[in-house]
């Protein structure tokens, strides 16, 4: 397994730790965003390898994120994940990679954050 | 030829022209009121005709003259008093006295003329003083009670009968004094006789296009009214003023649109008097007739054809009535039915009318009809978005502790298939158990919700001290490391509460005050009396609630829109629980800022009376507060 960077992004504290958790156990290393905001933050600082990335958020939301860091130049590969049905309607209006739906099993998240990744 | 020549040329002609134009219309379609119009006009022309051939012929130096000019002069009184019943209320023993003064007065002047003049000349003029003066009050009230064309048309009348008395008047002046005076009299009389003329002309059988042009404003306000009238909410408001708009365009006494009850065989009407609705069978009344028949009914003496309502129509002062069905091509609405005290008040174009008005009740109806069935719609389909709302806000809600249970409990299990020797997650299970707990409470939550909402929320109510509840929610909070300041008085506050419920909304109120107040302050909780209420408050200095929320902030599934940028989590029931909840303890619940920024919810709660001079002797609390809040006070059911 590469060393993959994953950047999780939700703002939901449990959901953020649980996600990470499960990347973790499986060899990536994990960085962690509150909202879109941070998570700008946190690509500038090092860029990710894919990002998961929830939708609904305080602050800037997943739209608003997605558009920003395109804008800045960045090509990362976006993991859509949310708790909403339109989970496949929102990954495709930010040209995301892959989505997966809450409640997800494991093996969804791990799996599309490979097809991301193979998308980059 | 004189001046007075010529003007009695002319009026002879006009008179015969009149005569001409009344008959014929007596003749092709005759009514009593016809007849007698055409009785009138044919004795004043009649005597007009009789002295002018007399004065060719020589026939006016004949004795037997003067008697027969009288004796078909007195004819034009009698036919007034005959119109007076046709198209109002005339008591019978003035009908009875008509014919006879005519009858003896016709008789005595061809008999008896010769022999005593003053006398029958007296006898005539007081005849036609009395008869005319009968007229013109008579018709002066008709016009009274009248409206719309039939008020023009009395008032027309009245005038006539008015000026038929001055006109006798003056002839009976101007024949006792000199020959000038007696020729200028004579002048003015025959004006004023054509003025009588016309007056009754325009009341009794006015042409055609005068009956348009004096209706015109009725109908067109008639017309008006029946567009403006489908958005009127009130139906029976609508009802009522079409019923008003279509007795004026009739000049009617007055009309009513009854409604018909598919399901009940009922004719809704609604009532002049109380503006309520009164039901009717749909097979009573003349108008249950052209309902059931489903076609234009006219009855000229509606008492004697419907018997069994008689004491009805004498009551409202009707005895002819028209009654029109109220139909679509597939449907019938209703049924339009006007009154009037004579047929006489009807012309033929009439039945054309009240087709067209009917057609136009129908159109006013039924679009009312559509217009309750869309907004009905609207409501259901307003409904069943809301739901979808919360379905999906539940759903979202739901899926995030989900997610978490699921995702941790998957997580266990990898990380003992990697390394069965490893020790338990302890954090994965501590937070299995939270988001399992934020389930159950998510759970109860949306259940609460849908209870308060059928009203089934049980309510076990007891005294209980508003004081001890208060601090058993600031201890639990302290328990959690967090300071809740309470702010209360020394003396109990005894009310009847559902106290897990009371705690329930506490709880929430803190619960908001904290999560709203990004890093600040804890709120603060006050508690105070006034008169017999407890006054509950949370204080906060948090984010606040937006101005255009603030009507909304109580509503099932709203939150202020500044909320979702703290969390996005909420299923905007809470306050709705809470509103709910002090509701049905009787007490209201409102917010207002918090000087300094933030948000103060406060709450009231109905006191017990307790042991007196318990609470009495408490001084009012809210008396030294800087700025009463009731003055600001939102309806708790905003």
């Amino acid at each position: 397994m590469p060393d993959l960077r994953i950047l999780v992004v939700d703002d939901e504290p449990a959901i953020r730790d649980t996600v990470s958790a499960m990347l973790e156990i499986e060899g990536y290393e994990v960085d962690m965003a509150a909202n879109g905001a941070d998570a700008l933050e946190a690509v500038e600082l090092a860029l990710p390898d894919v990002i998961v990335l929830d939708m609904r958020m305080p602050v800037l939301d997943g739209w608003g994120f997605a558009a920003e860091m395109r804008r800045r130049g960045h090509r990362v590969p976006i993991v859509v994940m949310t708790a909403a049905r339109d989970a496949a309607r929102w990954a495709s209006e930010i040209a995301a990679s892959a989505f997966v739906a809450k409640p997800f099993r494991y093996d969804d998240l791990i799996g599309a954050v490979e097809r991301a990744r193979a998308d980059s | 030829m004189t001046s007075l020549e010529l003007i009695s040329f002319i009026n002879v002609v006009l008179f015969v022209g009149l005569f001409a134009v009344v008959l014929r219309d007596a003749l092709r379609s005759p009514t009593r009121a016809k007849l007698n119009t055409a009785l009138f006009f044919g004795s004043l022309a009649g005597v007009l005709v009789l002295s002018r051939l007399a004065q060719w012929t020589g026939f006016s130096a004949d004795p037997a003259y003067p008697g027969l000019i009288i004796a078909l002069l007195a004819v034009a009184p009698f036919a007034m008093v005959r119109l007076v019943d046709d198209f109002s209320h005339s008591p019978g023993w003035a009908q009875v006295a008509g014919a006879v003064g005519f009858v003896l007065l016709a008789g005595f002047a061809l008999v008896a003329f010769g022999a005593m003049e003053p006398v029958v000349e007296l006898a005539v003029v007081a005849f036609f003083l009395v008869v005319g003066g009968y007229a013109a009050v008579a018709f002066a009230r008709a016009a009274a009670r009248a409206r719309g064309i039939t008020r023009r048309r009395m008032t027309a009348v009245a005038v006539g009968a008015g000026l038929f008395i001055v006109a006798i008047s003056i002839a009976f002046v101007g024949a006792f004094l000199g020959s000038t005076a007696a020729e200028v009299s004579s002048i003015v009389v025959q004006v004023l006789g054509l003025a009588v003329a016309f007056a009754f002309f325009l009341g009794f059988t006015p042409p055609a296009w005068i009956r348009r042009a004096w209706r015109e404003p009725d109908l067109r306000r008639f017309l008006e009214q029946s567009i403006h009238l489908a958005g009127v909410t009130d139906e029976r408001r609508a009802i009522a003023q079409l019923n008003a708009a279509a007795a004026s365009t009739f000049g009617a006494r007055g009309a009513t649109v009854g409604v018909a009850d598919r399901d009940r065989s009922v004719l809704r009407y609604v009532a002049q008097a109380t503006g309520d609705w009164v039901e009717y069978p749909d097979d009573r009344f003349i108008a249950a007739r052209a309902f059931q028949e489903q076609r234009r009914v006219v009855v000229a003496n509606a008492a004697r054809e419907d018997p069994e309502n008689a004491e009805f129509y004498e009551r409202v002062g009707a005895m002819a009535v028209i009654a029109a069905p109220i139909s679509t091509e597939n449907r019938r609405i209703g049924v339009l039915t006007v009154f009037a005290e004579r047929m006489s008040v009807f012309a033929e174009d009439d039945l054309w009318l009240v087709d067209l008005l009917a057609d136009q009740a129908a159109v006013l109806l039924e679009s009312r009809e559509l217009a309750q069935h869309a907004s009905s719609l609207r409501a259901r389909e307003e409904a069943a978005r809301l739901k979808e709302e919360f379905l999906s806000a539940a759903a979202h809600d739901l899926r995030t502790p989900l997610t978490v249970v699921l995702g941790q409990a998957e997580l266990l299990e990898r990380r003992r298939q990697r390394n069965p020797a490893a020790p338990a997650d302890a954090q994965g299970l501590a937070r299995i158990a939270r988001e399992a707990r934020r389930l159950s409470d998510l759970v109860t939550e949306l259940l609460d919700a849908q209870r308060l909402e059928q009203g089934t929320a049980v309510m076990d109510r007891a005294p209980a001290d508003l004081l001890d509840v208060v601090e058993d929610v600031r201890e639990r909070y302290e328990e959690g490391g967090l300071t809740v300041s309470v702010d209360r008085p020394a003396l109990s506050l005894v009310a009847s509460i559902d106290r897990p419920r009371i705690e329930q909304v506490l709880d929430n109120l803190v619960e908001n005050a904290l999560k709203y107040t990004p890093g600040g302050s804890p709120p603060q909780i006050r508690v105070a009396s006034h008169e017999r209420e407890a006054r509950i408050e949370v204080v906060d200095h948090g984010i606040g609630i937006p101005e255009a929320d603030h009507g909304r902030i109580f509503e099932r599934f709203f939150r202020a829109s500044n909320a979702q940028s703290i969390t996005d989590t909420g299923l905007g029931l809470g306050l709705y629980i809470c509103r709910r909840i002090v509701d049905e303890h009787g007490g209201r619940i409102w917010f207002e800022p918090t000087p300094g920024g933030g948000t103060t919810f406060a709450l009231t709660l109905p006191l017990l009376a307790v042991a007196a001079g318990h609470v009495a002797d408490e001084p009012p609390q809210w008396e030294d507060d800087p700025e009463p809040m009731t003055a600001r006070e939102l309806p708790a059911d905003a």
